[in-house]
């Protein structure tokens, strides 16, 4: 009995490949039936049971971007970047979500090109490929040494090679740690966040931000974070406003 | 309000009046709406003086167990001719709102009245004080009190209930305010007294007079706080209808009747409306100034359960429609598309669903006409939405289903109005025909196909999954994968180099490998001494004692003369003993290999002279 009990909660709790992209595919026809909350339902509970990836937090975003809720729009849509890097499509829903953003930060300027560079690294295929360069390098070095003296110069090249190319992803991908690593970023998902000057109810309000603004989150105390725009404009805002990309 | 009585009767009347020879009987008396009361009630004192004079000085009843609340007066004045000449008669009516401050039978003391120099008595009232509330007194029981006829005696609301053949429904309300006024009063009475907030109420403002109303003006509606309003009716003539109330008839006239609709729950009040009224005619007219009574209308919060895009203001009863003037359409010639509400509840206040259609349309803003049609005292209409919609693109479109979600008070469930879907389709233009030898450029434009950028990218229609995934530099395969080649790289190079070291070979070892292989045939060819030829034997001992001889001398012995080893071994410093013993051991050799026949002393001589010879170079060494 309590076998079957069990039974019936994991075939609740567990989907199968089938089943999840059956889910998918639902979410998408109520999305093209203009039913955005339930696209958004389907999408979130695909998620909930482990069935994330880029396609899914892609589709999440522009569903609840068509619904008119930008904190979350932003939000999944920053999350399908931060896994996929930089994608036509997803760079254009992030824009037009921007577009419909309240509030203006002025004198903001562009984003470092580091992060920039960070933000665009597909993280997985960078990481493979300094790994399968770095391999290679070494193996045609040691194979080298049992070579004649042509071959031996011919391993010995493309040995060069090969370390140029693991350099060069590993720079990247060292890039991409340190941003990952000293770098938190935020989006406002509530209406509206006051940012206060310090961190308790009694602070004085500096300024208010609302759902869509992408913010820097510095650090934290409490139930506060402060938070950074990107004119360099900081406060102390209420967690729960905010969520992490 | 437009006045419709004359001020000229008004001023000629007064001019009459102050003529007028002499004053009637007086008559001055108290009575009291009810004998029973609670204490949380208010009760109406009236006190009545007729003909008393203009001086006549009226003192109230004062007693400390009773508390006034409020106070009103209102005067009447007769004219009546007779055969002893014409008289007039003005009668003053006090109202006093009362209330007991204790419990038990009390006494309502006396008015008095001072009248040139006479001084009158009205009778002192008993009343009985209960504990909290009493109902009201019952319809039609003569109240208590001086027994002289009351002129305004159950007036001028009704007590008992009014035919529905007499008054309108909503007129069917049972009606509290206060009683006392004169022969014309201003009465506001609702429908219901309970709805659901934004369903409709319909309030209506009545005279009601036993005497001829000439006019009404400065009119002023009550305040409606917590309502919208809409007006239903407004007779610009004072049209009297006949009623029956609590069998008194009067004549009733409608001032107002409008629709309300509460914009929130809970109590919402109704105050009083006030008006000036004219009555009578040329002599007996006179202008009062009425108010009407206060009405409370409790308006209830919607039931839950309402579907998602529901606005409180959707409350009635709805039909959605949606047209577009033609199915088919050129391209960049304009189409309508209208879209109507029609049904009961508060129109101007209802949002449409907006139009939604496809990119390759340009829908401009909408102009909304609204028609309304009150029936029956309900306010109904039809609201249209006229979009202009401009095609931009060839294809056959399909605009959004329109829904509205609403609320019907009537069945109290929540319903959905919808509009079925309209396609339209859009083809390209036939295009002007081309004068031939004309000038081109001088073309007007053909529509374009337009199709433009941006717009919300599509949905991304497969899917692989994966999880919230660790960086990459922190999976499991990737550290290995970091330290494993080089580690794999220095591993051979070391390997390498100790090959090398092995695989070394100094003269010194070499040496000592040759010798110990010189001693080795030494001791293969004592082994042959016995079991093989004598050729094999001085042959081995010939290759043991040369290659001993190279590894001592440093250069290759083969081939050399006698006297050419002689001078090496001289030169190495070797005895001449030793060298003698040499040379002797290799001629012995040489002997017996080219005539064999040696005898086996000779052997063990040679193996003797050898041993010797290596065991002095090493003693020697």
């Amino acid at each position: 009995m309590i076998h079957l009990v069990w039974l019936s909660l994991l075939s609740q709790s567990y989907y199968t490949p089938q089943e999840a992209q059956e889910i998918f595919s639902r979410a998408g026809e109520a999305y093209y039936r203009e039913d955005y909350a339930a696209a958004k339902q389907e999408y979130l509970k695909l998620l909930s049971h482990g069935f994330g990836g880029s396609d899914v937090l892609y589709n999440l975003g522009t569903a609840c971007l068509n619904h008119g809720e930008l904190g979350d729009a932003v939000l999944y849509l920053e999350r399908a970047r931060r896994l996929e890097g930089n994608s036509s499509d997803i760079e254009a829903n992030l824009t037009i979500a921007k577009s419909r953003q309240l509030d203006q930060v002025l004198g903001s300027s562009e984003d470092p090109f580091v992060e920039r560079l960070a933000n665009a690294i597909r993280e997985r295929a960078i990481g493979i490929a300094f790994v399968v360069a770095w391999g290679f390098g070494f193996l045609t070095l040691s194979l080298s040494r049992f070579f004649s003296r042509r071959p031996r110069l011919l391993g010995r090249t493309m040995a060069i090679a090969f370390f140029t190319l693991a350099l060069a992803n590993g720079g990247l991908l060292m890039i991409r740690a340190y941003v990952r690593r000293t770098h938190t970023d935020g989006v406002v998902t509530a209406k509206t966040v006051q940012a206060r000057e310090f961190p308790q109810d009694a602070g004085k309000v500096s300024f208010e931000i609302h759902s869509g603004l992408k913010v820097r989150v510095l650090e934290s105390s409490g139930k506060y974070l402060r938070l950074r725009l990107p004119n360099g404009l900081e406060g102390w805002a209420q967690a729960e406003g905010i969520s992490i990309i | 309000m437009k006045r419709t009585g004359s001020q000229l009767a008004g001023a000629f009347a007064l001019c009459f009046f102050a003529a007028a020879p002499a004053l009637a009987d007086v008559e001055f008396y108290q009575s009291v709406d009810r004998d029973q009361v609670g204490l949380e009630d208010s009760f109406h004192l009236s006190i009545v003086a007729s003909g008393a004079p203009e001086d006549a000085q009226i003192q109230f009843p004062s007693s400390s167990d009773f508390e006034v609340l409020s106070r009103s007066q209102s005067t009447q004045m007769s004219y009546q001719l007779g055969g002893s000449g014409a008289s007039f008669n003005r009668t003053q009516k006090f109202v006093l709102v009362m209330r007991a401050k204790k419990v038990g039978t009390l006494i309502l003391p006396s008015a008095v009245m001072t009248a040139s120099g006479k001084t009158y008595r009205t009778e002192p009232l008993k009343i009985t004080v209960k504990p909290g509330r009493v109902p009201g007194p019952i319809a039609g029981r003569p109240k208590r009190g001086a027994q002289i006829p009351d002129p305004f005696r159950g007036f001028p609301f009704p007590d008992e209930p009014v035919g529905s053949d007499e008054l309108d429904p909503e007129e069917s309300i049972p009606f509290r305010g206060p009683r006392e006024e004169a022969d014309v009063f201003l009465r506001a009475s609702v429908d219901k007294q309970e709805v659901y907030a934004g369903d409709q109420v319909t309030l209506s403002l009545h005279i009601l007079s036993r005497v001829d109303v000439s006019g009404v003006d400065s009119v002023t509606l009550p305040k409606l706080d917590g309502f919208w309003s809409e007006d239903i009716e407004s007779p610009t003539q004072l049209s009297g209808e006949q009623k029956l109330i609590n069998g008194v008839p009067y004549r009733a006239f409608l001032l107002k009747r409008l629709a309300l609709f509460p914009v929130k729950p809970g109590a919402l009040k109704i105050s009083s409306a006030e008006a000036d009224i004219t009555t009578g005619f040329i002599f007996t007219g006179r202008r009062v100034h009425r108010l009407s009574n206060e009405l409370t209308v409790q308006a209830k919060p919607l039931p839950p359960g309402a579907a998602s895009g529901f606005s409180s203001s959707s409350i009635g009863k709805w039909k959605l429609s949606a047209e577009v003037s033609q199915a088919q359409v050129e391209l960049g010639q304009p189409v309508t598309v209208k879209v109507s509400l029609e049904g009961r509840g508060n129109l101007k206040n209802i949002a449409l669903p907006p139009l939604r259609g496809p990119a390759g349309l340009r829908i401009y803003d909408p102009t909304t006409t609204d028609k309304l049609t009150p029936s029956r005292g309900r306010i109904a209409g039809k609201r249209t939405q006229e979009y202009l919609v401009m095609p931009q693109q060839t294809g056959t479109f399909t605009f959004s289903a329109l829904s509205l979600p609403y609320f019907d008070p009537q069945t109290e469930r929540y319903e959905e109005a919808t509009a079925e879907p309209v396609s339209l389709v859009v083809i390209t233009g036939k295009g002007g025909a081309i004068a031939m030898g004309g000038d081109r450029s001088q073309l007007p434009s053909e529509p374009k196909n337009i199709l433009p950028s941006g717009g919300v990218r599509p949905l991304r229609y497969h899917a692989s999954f994966r999880g919230e995934q660790e960086p990459i530099w922190r999976a499991a395969f990737f550290l290995p994968s970091l330290v494993g080649p080089p580690a794999l790289w220095l591993g051979l190079i070391l390997i390498g180099l100790v090959r090398n070291r092995l695989n070394q070979q100094d003269e010194k070892s070499v040496r000592r490998r040759r010798t110990r292989a010189a001693h080795r045939r030494l001791a293969r060819a004592d082994a042959l001494k016995a079991s093989g030829t004598s050729q094999a034997f001085y042959a081995e001992v010939e290759k043991a004692l040369r290659e001993f001889l190279e590894v001592r001398l440093g250069v290759s012995v083969v081939g050399l003369t006698r006297t050419a080893l002689s001078e090496r071994l001289n030169r190495a410093g070797v005895s001449d003993e030793q060298r003698v013993r040499i040379l002797q051991v290799l001629d012995a050799c040489d002997q017996a290999r080219f005539a064999p026949g040696g005898d086996g002393g000779q052997q063990d001589w040679v193996l003797e002279q050898v041993q010797t010879v290596m065991d002095c170079w090493k003693q020697k060494k």
